[in-house]
């Protein structure tokens, strides 16, 4: 952990930072790709790795801010940058409504509610409903970045964009870790009613996972319809969630398990592009043989975060 | 009445096939307490195999032996793969949390979704006119002879499963499974033959289901798994998850339902509203309509 | 003020045709250690779940200083200073000792909600006083050296010690112990003897289910004793030793398993 902290991370955010100059246009697209999944993939494990919730439409609520972002900016001329409280708020909003009533079913039942509302979700998007979301194909033609007047048109932008959004998001994670909210998400997973017994009202905080999750996903989709300029229904149908938990839970639940998920999900077939037909059928047996091989996935997340002052000896320590 | 009647029709129809297809969601979720994501590809892969036996096996004849023997032969060949598939991707993780369990169900059924597209390609194949196109026409209401042919054989196999787990040494022992793993061990059960049974006995039936489904809509891709899975195992939450008699009930109120969705309402809006009346019969009744209610115990 | 008394009147739980509890009235005093004991199946268990809301009694009232909580949820309740633990343990396993001290502070924390996104200085001295507490904790139960190991990893004994501390977190009025000694040696129990002790010297109420009779009679102050959800007699442990139809009812089972 002080390792991770201390060297690895200052030295991501470095070669981060450094990494666009030194890549092609086709590579840098790949490497926004990889920012903006890292959020949604850090948003869903909010909800399912670190809460517990069976949680399989993701793609419910990062859809949701695409859209809102692109129907601002393109109906009503909103600049991107303006949309962004928007993408965030009614993402989170919708998130804490849906969340509301069916938190309390179980695992499976979860899962298969949260499926629902993603397709009803894409349903609504393809059947053009109220006019507004561009039907099948979507909505294209947004506009690029501007900050006080100035274009940001370079891909560079959008890559710094995504890497301050990537930024944002670790330290947000950073700061759920170290409180009562965070706190209260991960004793609910692991005994839900350990955890009533002991004070905690298991249904606000699981509601809040799904709001939270669903903000910060939303915000990473602002960048999405920024570098794609569209937005369309498949880019959020529900198969796209079901990578998503395939991530965090391959992954392990860790913020470098799932950014090794997004990894190995999305960049790794840009390198191996002429087996592009085989992709899936490789990942899943990938899957497979990871969660034999490693249950809790590849890069397991660590407890034990307490203040050093706590830690005597050291004999016994994790 | 036309509407209604052509729709009840259409709706028995397709409501037997989403229950044929549910029975093994239904079977595997009672003894394993595992969604097998990899369900739906399988009745996917079963129409391509059925289509392989028929030109490749059976040289495209179409006499009712040889379409007796294209669907036991896909049976087969699809219960072997089953059985493959729980060794493979489930029995090591039996002990695993069940979260693994949930995933690795999803990298086979990548697996195998992307194993047809190698195999048979990504574009659709028709899959062969088996059964004459026959239809009677009952007073404006049009019935054909495959759709007499579905229902009348998901019938025959529904009642000979129910019969099967209910009377016989054999079903009990699935039901003893299904309730408590350990103690039907304790009481000399062999779990591991169960589990391999049911997964024969869902696969030759989901097996059954995907010949129907490339019989009666004809265009068979190799995606079109996740949807009709996901209908089959939504009909199985329905009737009540791991109840045998739930999953055929789901099945078929979910086919009519569906039916008089389309024929009422509109086709591009029936996903849609399956999902929203499924979403609010959990919220009212979490565990389905034949379901059980279990307390836990503190 | 209310007084610290629990009171329960004509409680009555069943499970479809069974009645776990039946027509239960006791009344716990403040400082008491109050003790219930029974034959395996008693409903002892059900009785807690109805006082602590995992339950909610089909009939009868639940009385705590003065105010009615039947039908509240576990949460509520623990908000009005009830805590449990539970007879098989239920530790938060994957996390740390002192994580799961943690837990009990969570009532206790000033944070809100949003404070788990973006903290204030406000927030950050509200969780180092938390760990204070926990800190505490650790001393009093003599945990301070597993603070940072998960709990499944740890011995049986020491597993329970760690669930007492953090019901002792949340800085309860009344204690409820379901079977503290179960699966504890002998060095252990005596050990937990003289923590219940420590506990009431603080002001804590404790009520207690236990099979160990030795133990109960020497640490309780009252006893009920219930049988089929009934109760069969109450008592001083002296009382309740020599009534009759206790000697019965314990006679017919010898079994030590629990329910």
């Amino acid at each position: 952990m002080n390792n991770y902290q201390r060297i690895v991370f200052p030295l991501f955010v470095v070669v981060m930072a450094v990494l666009p100059t030194l890549l092609n246009p086709r590579w840098q697209a790949v490497a926004i790709t990889f920012l903006i999944f890292s959020v949604v993939a850090l948003s869903q494990d909010i909800v399912l790795g670190k809460a517990g919730m069976f949680n399989m439409g993701q793609a419910l609520f990062f859809g949701m801010g695409a859209y809102i972002t692109a129907i601002l900016n393109y109906k009503f001329g909103w600049p991107i940058l303006a949309t962004i409280p928007l993408a965030i708020l009614l993402p989170a909003l919708f998130g804490i409504i849906l969340a509301g009533p069916i938190v309390h079913l179980r695992g499976d039942y979860l899962l298969v509610v949260t499926i629902g509302f993603n397709i009803v979700f894409v349903q609504v998007l393809q059947n053009n409903l109220g006019g507004v979301t561009g039907g099948p194909n979507g909505i294209f033609g947004l506009d690029s970045l501007s900050l006080f007047g100035a274009k940001l048109t370079s891909q560079l932008a959008v890559y710094y964009f995504a890497f301050a959004v990537l930024l944002l998001t670790l330290w947000v994670m950073r700061n759920l870790e170290k409180s009562k909210a965070g706190r209260a998400l991960h004793y609910l997973r692991e005994d839900q009613l350990a955890a009533e017994s002991i004070g905690i009202n298991t249904r606000i905080y699981k509601v809040f996972a799904f709001g939270l999750g669903a903000g910060i996903s939303g915000l990473a989709v602002t960048v999405y319809a920024t570098q794609y300029a569209a937005v369309s229904p498949e880019a959020f149908e529900f198969i796209v969630s079901v990578l998503f938990f395939s991530i965090v839970l391959v992954g392990g639940s860790s913020i470098p398990g799932v950014m090794l998920g997004v990894f190995v999900m999305f960049v790794v077939p840009e390198i191996f592009r002429e087996f592009a037909t085989w992709r899936y059928f490789v990942f899943g047996f990938a899957m497979i043989l990871a969660m034999i091989l490693r249950p809790r996935g590849i890069w397991p997340a660590t407890f034990g975060k307490i203040p050093k002052y706590l830690i005597k000896g050291g004999s016994h320590g994790a | 009445m036309d509407i209604f009647l052509q729709q009840l029709a259409n709706g028995l129809t397709i409501g037997s096939m989403f229950a044929l297809v549910a029975l093994g969601y239904t079977m595997v979720y009672g003894v394993m307490k595992l969604i097998n994501f990899a369900h739906g590809d399988m009745v996917a892969a079963s129409a391509f195999v059925g289509l392989t036996v028929y030109t490749q096996v059976m040289g495209q004849a179409t006499s009712l032996a040889a379409v007796v023997v294209i669907f036991l032969l896909t049976a087969a060949i699809m219960a072997c793969v089953g059985i493959v598939l729980e060794r493979v991707a489930y029995r090591p993780l039996r002990e695993a949390p069940r979260l693994s369990a949930v995933v690795s169900a999803l990298g086979a059924s990548l697996v195998i979704q992307n194993g047809i597209m190698l195999i048979w390609g990504p574009r659709m194949k028709i899959f062969p006119e088996l059964v004459p196109q026959v239809y009677w026409d009952l007073g404006g209401v049009v019935i054909s002879l495959i759709q007499v042919l579905i229902l009348g054989l998901s019938l025959v196999l529904m009642v000979g499963l129910y019969l099967f787990v209910e009377k016989t040494r054999m079903g009990a022992a699935v039901r003893a499974s299904s309730i408590d793993q350990d103690a039907a061990r304790l009481m000399g059960i062999n779990v591991n033959s169960i589990i391999a049974l049911i997964f024969i006995i869902g696969s030759s039936l989901g097996a059954i289901g995907g010949l129907f489904i490339g019989l009666y809509y004809r265009g068979i891709t190799f995606n079109m798994g996740w949807q009709y899975g996901l209908y089959a195992f939504i009909a199985a939450i329905l009737g009540g998850i791991g109840n045998i008699p739930g999953a055929m009930l789901g099945g078929m109120l979910l086919g009519l339902f569906n039916a008089f969705i389309a024929g009422y309402v509109s086709s591009t809006w029936a996903d849609a509203f399956t999902f929203i009346l499924l979403i609010v019969i959990l919220i009212v009744r979490p565990t389905g309509l034949l379901g059980e209610r279990v307390a836990e115990k503190v | 003020m209310a007084r610290n008394e629990l009171i329960l009147k004509n409680v009555t739980k069943r499970f479809g045709g069974l009645t776990a509890v039946d027509d239960l009235s006791f009344k716990v005093e403040d400082g008491q250690i109050y003790g219930i004991i029974g034959p395996n199946g008693a409903g002892k268990t059900t009785v807690f779940n109805c006082i602590t809301g995992i339950y909610k009694s089909e009939e009868g009232s639940v009385n705590w200083r003065g105010e009615e909580i039947r039908g509240m949820t576990p949460y509520q309740i623990v908000d009005r200073g009830i805590v449990r633990t539970f007879q098989t343990i239920r530790l938060f396993g994957q996390m740390s000792v002192a994580e799961n001290i943690m837990s009990g502070r969570h009532i206790k924390s000033a944070q809100k909600w949003w404070h788990g996104i973006v903290p204030t200085p406000g927030s950050l001295r509200d969780e180092k006083e938390n760990w204070l507490k926990v800190q505490e904790q650790l001393e009093f139960f003599n945990l301070g050296e597993f603070a940072a190991t998960p709990t499944n990893s740890l011995p049986y004994g020491i597993q329970r010690r760690v669930e007492m501390a953090r019901a002792m977190a949340v800085e309860p009025t009344l204690l409820i112990l379901d079977e503290p000694a179960a699966g504890l040696n002998d060095k252990e129990t005596l050990g937990l003897v003289e923590t219940i002790y420590k506990i009431r010297e603080k002001g804590v109420t404790v009520l207690l289910i236990e099979h160990d009779m030795d133990m109960v009679m020497e640490i309780t102050d009252y006893l009920t004793v219930i049988n089929f959800g009934k109760k069969i007699a109450e008592g001083t442990p002296a009382e309740v030793q020599a009534n009759p139809a206790v000697i019965e009812a314990y006679l017919g089972s010898e079994d030590e398993d629990d329910e």
